[in-house]
C-alpha cells in the first residue's frame, strides 16, 4: 500500500480548556479528495488548521510524506495551503494579494501572467482586477482572489475551509470548479470542509464525519439527538414533530446522541415480519446523490422534521422507483443503534 | 496685549533672520528627538509587537503596566536618570549627564511606553485571519512579522508620530537632564521656559512656532506618504 502523504497519530486539541479534536489515528493518502462533514463546532476548522500546519495539535503528531511536521516546518511551509472560511487579503491591490506567495519564494518571474493565470482559474478578468483594492471586491469576488493566492503556488496539498460557504451560486460554482482544476492539472490532493454534502459526496474520494471533535465515519451515520423518554421496559423513545415514534435502547443519558449506522429504506415492501426489534418510520425523498467513491446513491429523507440518510445500490432506486418528493418507509434495528 | 503681538513680530523677525541662538536650541532638540525616536523604535516595535500579537501568561498585568507608565511624571523620570548620570550614581563613570544623548536617554524612556502602548493596539486591532492567511501563504517567522509590520503601519506610524510629539515638546528632562546649557543641551521647550521667565516673549514666541513648523512638516509628510501608500 502507498505510503500515506498524511498520518494523524494520537491528536488532541484543547482550547480554552475544552477538548475540540481527538483523533487517535488517521491516514490521508496522497493526490485524492477528501471531505469532511460535521456540524458546526465539530473540528473541522481546527482539524484544517492543523492539517495546514498554521496550528500546532495540543498533544500529538502530524507525520507528512512520513516525516513529524508542523507550523513553519520547511518540509511542509511551502507545499500545504489553507484556504481559511473568512476570506483575508491584506490591504492591498488584488495583485499584491495574488503574488505575495511567489514573492516571498523569491519566484517573481512572470509575475504578471502569473496572477492573471491563477485569476483565469477562479473565472476572474486579470485586465478588470490586478489594481483593485483588496477593499474594493465583493465577498464573493474576495473569496476567489484569496483561492487565486493558493492556486498561483501550485501546492501539493489544498485545503478549503467551508469555501462556499458565504458566496453567491456562481462564486460557489467556480470555486468548486477551480478546486477541481487544481487536481487535474498538477494533482493537488484536495481537503475540502463544507456544508454542501452532496456536493463532496459527488467528488470526493474519502468522506470523513467528524462530530464533538471526533472522527467517527463515513457519513453514512444518522444522528439523532434526545431527549430520550421513557417508554418501555428496556426501550426508550423520542416522539418527532409529526407523531411518529423513533425506539431506542435505553440511553446512557436522557439527552444523549445516538446514531443510526443501518438505516434502511423499503419503499412499498412491507417491512420485516417476525423481527420486533425493527423500527420504522414514514419520511419523503428529498435528494438522491451519487458517491464518488462507492458509485451507490445517497437517499436523504426528511422523517418529520429529522433528516435521515441511506446510501443504496443505484439497482434499488431503479427497482423500487425511488425519486424526491417519493413517500417511503424508513427502517432501522433499534438494537444496533449506538450511542456517543 | 500689545506685548504680545509686539513679540509674535519680533519673533518672526528673529526667525528669518537665522538667529544663531535661536537655531542652535532647534538643532539640540532635533538631535535629541532623533536620537531618542530612534532608540525608541528600535526597542518598542518588537515589544510593541510582541504584546499585541501573543498571547503569553500575564499578558493582561503587563498591559496594565504599560498603560501605567504612559502617564509617568517627566520630572519623576528627570529625577531617576539625573541620580543615575550623576558622578556619584551608578552611571557617572559613562559622563552623560549634561549632554545631548544624556536627555536622549531619559526622553526614550518617556516614549518607549507610548509607543508600546499603542503599537500593541494597532497590532492587536489586526484581523486574526492575518496569521493564518500569512502562514498558509508560506510566511516564515520573519517574513510573518514584516508583513503584520507593513498591515499594521498606519496604526505604528501613529504611535510613532504621537511619541515624537511628546519627545520634542518635553520640557522636565530636557531640564534636569541636560542642564539647559546655552550652545550645548539648550532645546526649543528649555528656551521657551527660560526666555518667558526672563520676559523675552520674542524668542519663547519663536521658538514655539518653530515647534509648531516642525510638527506640522512631520504630519504632512506622513500624510503624503499615506496617500501614496
Amino acid at each position: 500500500m502507498q505510503d500515506p502523504l498524511y498520518a494523524f497519530r494520537s491528536l488532541a486539541h484543547v482550547y480554552r480548556g475544552a477538548s475540540v479534536l481527538s483523533i487517535d489515528r488517521l491516514d490521508l493518502p496522497r493526490g485524492g479528495m477528501v471531505g469532511i462533514i460535521g456540524p458546526n463546532g465539530s473540528g473541522k476548522s481546527t482539524f484544517l488548521r492543523i492539517a495546514g500546519f498554521v496550528e500546532k495539535p495540543t498533544v500529538g503528531e502530524v507525520l507528512f510524506n512520513g516525516k513529524a511536521a508542523g507550523p513553519f516546518a520547511p518540509d511542509v511551509r511551502n507545499r500545504v495551503t489553507l484556504l481559511p472560511q473568512e476570506p483575508f487579503l491584506m490591504r492591498r491591490t488584488v495583485q499584491k494579494n495574488i503574488a505575495y506567495g511567489l514573492q516571498i519564494r523569491k519566484a517573481d518571474s512572470r509575475l504578471s501572467e502569473r496572477v492573471n493565470e491563477a485569476l483565469a482559474y477562479v473565472g476572474l478578468n486579470g485586465k478588470d482586477f490586478v489594481q483593485r483594492p483588496s477593499y474594493a471586491l465583493s465577498g464573493g469576488e474576495a473569496q476567489r482572489v484569496a483561492l487565486a493566492a493558493r492556486l498561483i503556488l501550485k501546492p501539493e496539498v489544498l485545503l478549503l475551509d467551508e469555501p462556499t460557504a458565504n458566496v453567491d451560486a456562481v462564486s460557489a460554482q467556480l470555486i468548486q470548479s477551480a478546486a477541481l482544476k487544481a487536481q487535474r492539472d498538477w494533482g493537488a490532493t484536495l481537503i475540502i470542509a463544507s456544508h454542501d454534502w452532496q456536493w463532496l459526496y459527488e467528488v470526493s474520494d474519502t468522506v470523513l464525519h467528524l462530530f464533538k471533535g471526533r472522527i467517527f465515519g463515513t457519513g453514512r451515520e444518522n444522528i439523532v439527538f434526545g431527549p430520550w423518554e421513557s417508554a418501555a421496559e428496556k426501550s426508550w423513545c423520542k416522539t418527532l414533530d409529526d407523531g411518529q415514534i423513533l425506539r431506542v435502547p435505553p440511553p446512557p443519558a436522557a439527552d444523549a446522541t445516538a446514531v443510526i449506522e443501518d438505516l434502511r429504506v423499503l419503499g412499498s415492501e412491507s417491512p420485516p415480519t417476525g423481527a420486533s426489534t425493527i423500527c420504522t418510520i414514514t419520511g419523503i425523498i428529498s435528494r438522491l446523490a451519487l458517491e464518488k467513491a462507492s458509485g451507490k446513491v445517497r437517499a436523504s429523507a426528511l422523517a418529520a422534521n429529522l433528516p435521515l440518510t441511506a446510501v443504496l445500490p443505484q439497482a434499488q432506486i431503479r427497482g423500487q422507483g425511488l425519486y424526491p418528493g417519493r413517500r417511503v418507509r424508513l427502517a432501522y434495528d433499534w438494537t444496533r443503534l449506538r450511542w456517543i | 496685549m500689545d506685548f504680545l503681538v509686539q513679540g509674535f513680530l519680533r519673533a518672526i523677525e528673529l526667525l528669518f533672520a537665522g538667529d544663531a541662538e535661536t537655531f542652535s536650541a532647534v538643532s539640540a532638540t532635533l538631535v535629541v528627538s532623533a536620537y531618542s525616536l530612534l532608540a525608541t523604535l528600535a526597542m518598542g516595535l518588537p515589544l510593541g509587537f510582541c504584546l499585541g500579537y501573543f498571547d503569553f501568561r500575564f499578558k493582561k498585568q503587563v498591559r496594565v503596566v504599560v498603560d501605567t507608565l504612559l502617564s509617568l511624571p517627566t520630572v519623576f523620570i528627570g529625577l531617576v536618570v539625573y541620580a543615575f548620570f550623576t558622578h556619584r550614581g551608578p552611571l557617572g563613570e559613562w559622563g552623560l549627564l549634561f549632554t545631548l544623548p544624556g536627555v536622549a536617554v531619559g526622553l526614550t524612556i518617556l516614549a518607549l511606553p507610548i509607543l508600546i502602548a499603542l503599537s500593541a493596539t494597532a497590532v492587536e486591532s489586526m484581523d486574526r485571519q492575518l496569521r493564518v492567511t500569512l502562514m498558509s501563504l508560506g510566511a516564515d517567522r520573519r517574513q510573518l512579522f514584516l508583513s503584520t509590520l507593513w498591515e499594521a503601519r498606519h496604526g505604528i506610524i501613529a504611535a510613532a508620530l504621537t511619541a515624537f510629539g511628546r519627545v520634542m515638546t518635553e520640557v522636565g528632562i530636557a531640564m534636569m537632564v541636560g542642564g539647559n546649557i546655552k550652545w550645548q543641551t539648550r532645546t526649543i521647550t528649555t528656551a521657551i521656559a527660560l526666555e518667558t521667565n526672563k520676559g523675552e516673549f520674542a524668542m519663547g514666541i519663536a521658538l514655539g512656532l518653530l515647534l509648531l513648523l516642525i510638527s506640522f512638516a512631520v504630519n504632512i509628510t506622513v500624510s503624503f506618504l499615506r496617500k501614496r501608500d
